[in-house]
């Protein structure tokens, strides 16, 4: 009897110690943070676009405009949100690249939209503003955008939408399915 | 610490193994009888046993004696002119002493019994129970879904497989859910973060409006949730349950298990396994999938308690996993993506059925452990200690791996680890003359910890608190007032790294609750009720610190780090008619809440590289929600019952002089229900439909939404469900318990107000439901 008893007992607090084991999950690492840097921010931002643009009879100047927001979405507002400015009667070759100027050194995602060209696609609306702008690359099967050409008429003053979607899987050659990661109205004007 | 609490548990334990065992039938029962209220002795007394089919009659002055006992579980029989008698479980295992409690009156309000969950109610605050029926009926649904049964109780979903509950109008860190007497903490500051609990854990779910801080601790603005298990086992043998569910929509499939027992080879110690598993895989709404909205769950609990008279102890272990396919036809890049979803007679992303689970995702873990320990404190009263532990582990997957990560597909995108330990020290007395009440200090440590996308610091956070409570009750038991005050202090400190540089600003709340209340049987069948409470809540991390574009609502939120506690002062009316075959419940409620914080809309909206993204501030004000719920239950014929429901809320800004936003329309729910007790070998059969009424939300403000609020809509369902005997044993019955729904019968479109997703994509379609439940 006295057996039974001490072994009831021992078995009683085994099972109690394995109970309070599995309710002990390590704690997560302190709240405080150990080191003196910040965590590094692994994921990629788009902070910055840079069109440049290339008479292609090569009489008019090369034109470059950026838009950039170095902290992106919130905290500081853009640094700098450029118009672009562009020749009458001309037919201009634009390359298109896109920054992350929140890491450094710089990293440029223009070649890995480049190497994931069947993903990406961009989109150019002008309005109000006497231009026509087509792509002039190809993944292959469908348009990218990275490369485009822009013809521009007379005189005049609107705004060029610049659009970059994502779409894995399910791109189309159109802008509409994927996710934006670029949307910018430049405003245009037509010497 | 952990080590100490493990020596204390053991040396309690070990207390009760020390008694000696005597094989013969010759333990005695003694003690006295005495009147509940005024502890006067109750002279000749009956004292009936069951098992032995023997009474015996206590003495001028209440004592008795009971020879010959053997070791085992009694019934006994405490009866007294006047009282209603009262029927008691003794274990006799050594010579014992009791002293019994009658009451002389019909009326009486549950008393604390020995065993009694930690945190309980005040008496003249509303308190609303799901119904056995109801409860069974909710059964493979979530805890969100399970609680809209209640009236005064809606959901705030995200699609789907993401619902909070709301009570009066408010939700996430404005209520409370206090999961087997523990405050739940996780993430629930975000309206897509669903409580991390397993509604099978629970046989009772109740909900308690209105502002109730004194009783509960900060936060409690709205109300409280209860999930509460069912008591151990008190009597010897092993008893179990299990469930079977299965959905036609989604093919859901839900399974529990339950095990429970209590053995007096194990001196004594009861114990429950349960476990649960659900799977589903995409939704359809009436004309098409929904796109990745299948779930995977796996919970499991344990409870292993030692209850005796003058002390106890008891641990609850329980683990919560989820893995929730987030649709994917809602993740946006920017408002025009929004508005282009919106516009969309089908979202974009078409899909067929699958289980598999895709990104965007959320992958969720929480674990609780608790212990629980009582004393008694003689004759007046008894302390209760309780700890726990719990830990809340999310990980959000986006639908896009970052560029920059294709390399580990495995990491999240945001990551949030939150650590909680709660102590409660609780000392309960017993009544003296008229009053009744307790006496409480609790104490709260809290450790957060994200990665990844930046959304809201680490932080740590310490709280608290103090508070007194009593309840009068007046010797017809026709009145009880009650009342109770509560001091909170809260200390807060966040690490945040702002241009490469850390700082740690830290916030010190603290604040008075106080709360009063009546409740006053005015007949036999009518009885009123009105408490006033107040409640406060320090604001939340994200209201604090936010500063950014909140993913998939396309908007930028900011924070705001001088923004002071809330504070709420309800005012709840209630009026009960009961009679045998009409019930009528109307409750009132009027809170005013001082600044109030809320999203207000700003101008201009930001500028980002994705465009422009409408801006919202964390701001305060002064609101008021007001409203009634109403519920009828009419017997009219011995079979049949209609029930009728309705919930109107009227929140609005008193400041800006304008209504609050995201608020739950009128609805009205109309049922019949067909029951019959028995047939032959049949029990419980029933058949009902009911019929639910949502208008239109017409009081919003123009500016405060992308689009206006989705029409109004009437859903159609039926139930029906009967027990049949499955087979006998020579002690039972095991019964196999059927119930069948068919919701959304008419396989209606319509969307709701309180679905994030209604942006993108309509409501579930019709849906077959089959519950299966077996108990032994």
């Amino acid at each position: 009897m006295k057996t039974i008893q001490k072994i009831t007992k021992a078995s009683l607090y085994l099972f109690l110690a394995a109970a309070l084991m599995v309710g002990c999950k390590k704690d997560d690492d302190s709240p405080k943070p150990s080191s003196s840097t910040p965590p590094a921010n692994e994921e990629e931002l788009i902070t910055t676009v840079k069109i440049t643009f290339v008479d292609t009879a090569g009489v008019e100047p090369t034109v470059t405009v950026f838009f950039r927001d170095p902290d992106g979405d919130g905290g500081n507002a853009p640094t700098q949100f450029d118009t672009i400015r562009l020749a009458a009667n001309t037919v201009y070759n634009a390359s298109l690249e896109v920054f992350d100027e929140s890491k450094n050194p710089v990293e440029n995602i223009t070649t890995e939209i480049a190497q994931e060209a069947d993903e990406h696609i961009f989109c150019f609306t002008p309005t109000n503003v006497n231009l026509s702008i087509i792509r002039t690359d190809s993944d292959g099967t469908y348009e990218i955008g990275l490369a485009s050409q822009w013809t521009t008429g007379i005189a005049s003053v609107g705004t060029t939408q610049v659009i970059l979607k994502h779409q894995p899987g399910v791109k189309d050659g159109t802008c509409a399915p994927g996710d934006t990661d670029v949307e910018l109205n430049f405003v245009t004007e037509i010497q | 610490m952990k080590g100490l609490l493990l020596l204390i548990l053991l040396s309690i334990i070990s207390q009760s193994v020390v008694f000696t065992q005597t094989p013969s039938c010759e333990f005695t029962l003694s003690g006295i009888v005495v009147d509940e209220h005024d502890q006067q002795a109750l002279s000749f007394s009956t004292i009936y046993i069951v098992e032995l089919e023997k009474g015996y009659v206590s003495d001028m002055n209440g004592v008795f004696v009971v020879p010959n006992l053997c070791k085992q579980n009694y019934t006994l029989v405490i009866g007294h002119i006047g009282c209603e008698p009262d029927t008691q479980q003794v274990l006799i295992a050594q010579h014992t002493k009791k002293t019994f409690y009658l009451e002389h009156h019909i009326e009486e309000l549950k008393e604390f019994a020995i065993i009694e969950n930690e945190i309980k109610p005040l008496s003249s605050v509303v308190k609303k129970e799901l119904s056995p029926e109801e409860l069974s009926k909710t059964r493979g649904r979530t805890l969100g879904e399970s609680m809209k049964e209640l009236t005064g109780v809606t959901t705030l979903t995200t699609g789907n497989s993401i619902s909070k509950p709301v009570i009066h109008g408010m939700h996430s860190d404005r209520i409370l859910i206090l999961n087997n007497g523990i405050r739940q903490e996780g993430q629930q500051w975000g309206s897509e973060h669903a409580p991390e609990i397993d509604p099978f854990i629970a046989n009772k779910l109740s909900v308690v409006k209105g502002a109730q801080s004194v009783r509960y601790g900060a936060n409690a603005i709205g109300g409280v949730v209860l999930v509460e298990p069912a008591d151990l086992p008190d009597s010897s043998g092993i008893n179990g349950e299990i469930n079977a569910i299965g959905y036609s929509n989604g093919q859901q499939g839900v399974g529990s298990a339950m095990l429970e027992g209590k053995s007096e080879k194990l001196l004594g110690i009861a114990w429950r396994v349960q476990g649960s598993l659900k799977k589903s895989g995409n939704i359809h709404t009436p004309n098409y999938f929904l796109k990745n909205t299948g779930v995977e769950e796996q919970n499991f609990s344990w409870t292993l308690g030692l209850n005796k008279e003058k002390y106890g102890v008891e641990l609850f272990y329980s683990q919560f996993n989820s893995i929730i396919g987030i649709f994917s036809g809602a993740h946006i890049g920017n408002l025009t993506d929004l508005q282009t979803a919106f516009a969309a007679e089908e979202p974009l992303e078409k899909a067929d059925f699958t289980y598999d689970i895709e990104r965007p995702y959320q992958k969720i873990e929480h674990e609780l452990f608790k212990v629980k320990s009582y004393v008694a404190t003689g004759k007046v009263g008894k302390l209760e200690l309780v700890y726990a532990r719990q830990f809340n582990l999310r990980n959000e997957f986006d639908k896009h791996q970052p560029r920059g990560r294709d390399n580990d597909p495995s990491l999240p995108d945001l990551k949030f680890g939150l650590t909680t330990h709660t102590g409660d020290l609780i000392w309960e007395h017993n009544r003296i003359k008229k009053f009744k009440g307790s006496i409480g200090v609790s104490g709260f440590y809290q450790g957060n910890t994200t990665e990844g996308r930046n959304f809201i610091p680490n932080f740590i956070k310490y709280s608290s608190g103090i508070f007194w409570i009593e309840n009068w009750t007046s010797n017809n038991y026709k009145l009880q007032v009650e009342g109770g005050v509560r001091y909170d202090k809260i200390y807060q400190k966040a690490y945040v790294w702002e241009k490469d540089e850390l700082t740690e600003p830290d916030f010190n709340y603290e604040n008075f609750s106080g709360t009063i209340g009546s409740v006053y049987k005015l007949t036999d069948k009518v009885t009123l009720g009105y408490n006033f409470g107040s409640a406060w809540r320090p604001p939340g991390i994200n209201e604090l610190f936010s500063d950014g574009v909140h993913h998939g609502a396309a908007a930028v939120e900011i924070g705001d780090r001088t923004l002071s506690p809330e504070k709420a002062y309800n005012n709840l009316f209630s009026v009960e008619y009961s009679a045998e075959k009409l019930l009528i419940q109307v409750e009132g409620y009027y809170n005013h809440i001082a600044d109030y914080i809320y999203l207000a809309p700003e101008l201009p909206p930001t500028l980002t590289i994705r465009g422009a993204f409408p801006t919202f501030r964390y701001k305060q004000t002064t609101a008021t929600f007001k409203g009634v719920d109403t519920k009828v239950n009419y017997h009219f014929h011995k079979n049949i019952t209609y029930t009728g429901k309705v919930s109107l809320i009227r929140a609005f800004d008193e400041t800006a002089d304008e209504w609050l936003y995201g608020i739950p329309s009128d609805r009205f729910e109309n049922s019949i229900n067909f029951h019959v007790d028995s047939l032959k070998s049949l029990k419980d059969l029933f058949v009902g439909v009911s019929l639910q009424h949502v208008l239109e939300q017409t009081r919003y403000e123009a500016n405060s939404d992308f689009v206006p609020p989705p029409k109004g809509y009437e859903l159609l369902s039926l139930q029906a469900g009967l027990e049949i005997p499955l087979y006998k044993t020579k002690k039972q019955t095991v019964p196999l318990i059927i119930g069948m729904q068919i919701n959304n019968l008419l396989n209606i479109t319509y969307r709701d107000y309180l679905n994030k997703f209604r942006y993108y994509s309509d409501e579930m379609g019709r849906n077959f439901i089959l519950q299966l439940k077996t108990t032994f």
